[in-house]
């Protein structure tokens, strides 16, 4: 490689990395404003104050979920297996909502511990299969609730 | 290898030679995306969860996965071109860019679309679609930054280095679903069994469509290429004889 | 790996599970997306081809002091 080039080429190495390097202290000190929500330990941990916008994710605590008969108002809790925040929420489940299933809320913590949500959003997991898949899983023991969304809490 | 570089950087070898590709690219392109579109939308169970949404995954995890190659590309030629000063590495960098402004767009819609029944929403500021939506606008500036500037040499030189820096922006919408946590749920690990979740009547089809996408980045990125060759080598004595003979 | 056909009929077909906005719209922008970006640059080179053969014809006839 004639000298002027290599010169050029290392010009530009010098760029890009110094370049990655403030990129990646910069998202380092900002990591914990990326998150895009508080987990049930994080709240727990009193990580949260009372009457602070936030959001929580979790998963729907098995057998947590009730309905009032007259009026949109439901409830249920969001747990990451140690610890849970219970929720009440005035309005349309995502198509995905059920028990198990890992969420998102938006909404703040009144002074009883409750969190008032004013948006619940579904998230989604990465496994994909068709309702026999999933059958003849559950027939064989195993359990394919967001298995892998639980180490994300 | 160094004569072989050199050939590849003639934008006359180039021309002949992609011409002689293309019409077998554009071939391949159809008979994937043929096979591909029929399998996922008429053959593939739906899913346990999200139904016959699950359509919408095979065209958006091809082109949103696609994506992310165009910085990298578009750094490897930009190098090449502040480097070496080869003409045909600066026309990638340019015809790369609205490809990719394209592509990170249908990315984002079909992600939009797909997220309003399945997540509830059709757009959060999480990790993975902050970062996306940022290498949208990032695209959209290489674009603008060659036609605001009226000096090729200086035009080329500034989107070479602001294709390299764009890099890190790859990485980051990569990695985003791992180190924080988001809504966009992380990357899938697909599996031979196909009594598993993430089995061979998921992946397969998927496999055809990232084929089929990645054939028409080729087709569609040759022509862009061969027009900008016509335009900047129109004074050469080839695109003279090319055009005499038509 | 290749199950059978997951539709009964057309309108079903049609009708997505009731996701017929999401898919078909995904479905469309695909279209869109694909087919704007092979029809642009294919006619372009027609374009740049037309031009480039009308200004040769030009500079051929014309006296070579008016020639680029």
């Amino acid at each position: 490689m004639k000298p002027h080039r290599r010169k050029r080429l290392a010009v530009v190495a010098f760029i890009a990395v110094s370049l990655s390097m403030a990129t990646g202290l910069t998202l380092f000190a900002l990591s914990q404003n990326i998150d895009l929500f508080y987990t049930p330990t994080q709240v727990a941990g009193g990580e949260v104050n009372i009457g602070q916008q936030i959001r929580i994710g979790g998963m729907v605590k098995e057998g947590s979920y009730e309905s009032a008969n007259d009026t949109m108002r439901v409830m249920f809790s969001a747990t990451d297996y140690v610890n849970e925040v219970p929720i009440q929420f005035d309005g349309i489940l995502p198509d995905l909502f059920r028990e198990g299933q890992g969420i998102v809320v938006e909404g703040a913590i009144d002074s009883n511990g409750l969190f008032v949500a004013s948006r619940v959003l579904a998230k989604h997991d990465e496994n994909y299969m068709s309702n026999e898949v999933k059958a003849a899983m559950e027939a064989a023991g195993v359990n394919t609730e967001n298995q892998s969304a639980l180490a994300e809490y | 290898m160094w004569l072989w570089f050199s050939k590849l950087g003639s934008p006359k070898w180039f021309y002949e030679l992609s011409g002689r590709w293309l019409p077998w690219l554009v071939a391949a392109m159809f008979a994937f995306l043929f096979v591909g579109v029929v399998w996922a939308l008429l053959f593939v169970p739906q899913d346990y969860q999200q139904g016959l949404t699950n359509r919408i995954f095979y065209v958006h995890v091809p082109v949103a996965s696609i994506s992310l190659a165009f910085f990298p590309l578009m750094a490897i030629a930009g190098t090449i071109t502040l480097v070496w000063k080869m003409k045909l590495a600066d026309i990638v960098v340019k015809t790369a860019a609205p490809l990719g402004a394209w592509f990170t767009a249908f990315a984002l819609a079909s992600g939009s679309i797909w997220g309003i029944d399945t997540w509830g929403t059709w757009w959060i500021w999480d990790g993975r679609l902050t970062s996306l939506l940022f290498q949208f606008f990032l695209l959209i500036g290489v674009v603008s930054l060659r036609s605001a500037l009226e000096d090729s040499d200086a035009a080329a030189k500034a989107c070479a280095l602001l294709s390299i820096v764009g890099c890190i922006n790859v990485v980051v919408i990569k990695y985003s679903v791992d180190w924080w946590n988001t809504l966009h749920q992380p990357g899938t690990d697909f599996v031979l069994s196909s009594n598993k979740a993430n089995g061979p009547d998921i992946w397969v089809p998927l496999v055809l469509m990232i084929g089929a996408v990645y054939l028409f980045f080729a087709v569609s990125m040759i022509m862009s290429t061969r027009n900008e060759i016509l335009e900047r080598e129109r004074r050469s004595q080839w695109v003279e004889e090319l055009v005499d003979n038509l | 790996m290749l199950n059978a056909i997951q539709f009964s009929s057309f309108s079903e077909f049609l009708n997505m599970g009731g996701y017929a906005f999401n898919v078909w719209s995904v479905y469309g922008l695909f279209t869109i997306f694909l087919g704007a970006n092979l029809l642009v640059p294919m006619f372009k080179k027609k374009q740049i081809l037309k031009d480039l053969k009308r200004r040769r014809v030009v500079n051929k006839n014309a006296r070579p002091e008016i020639n680029e």
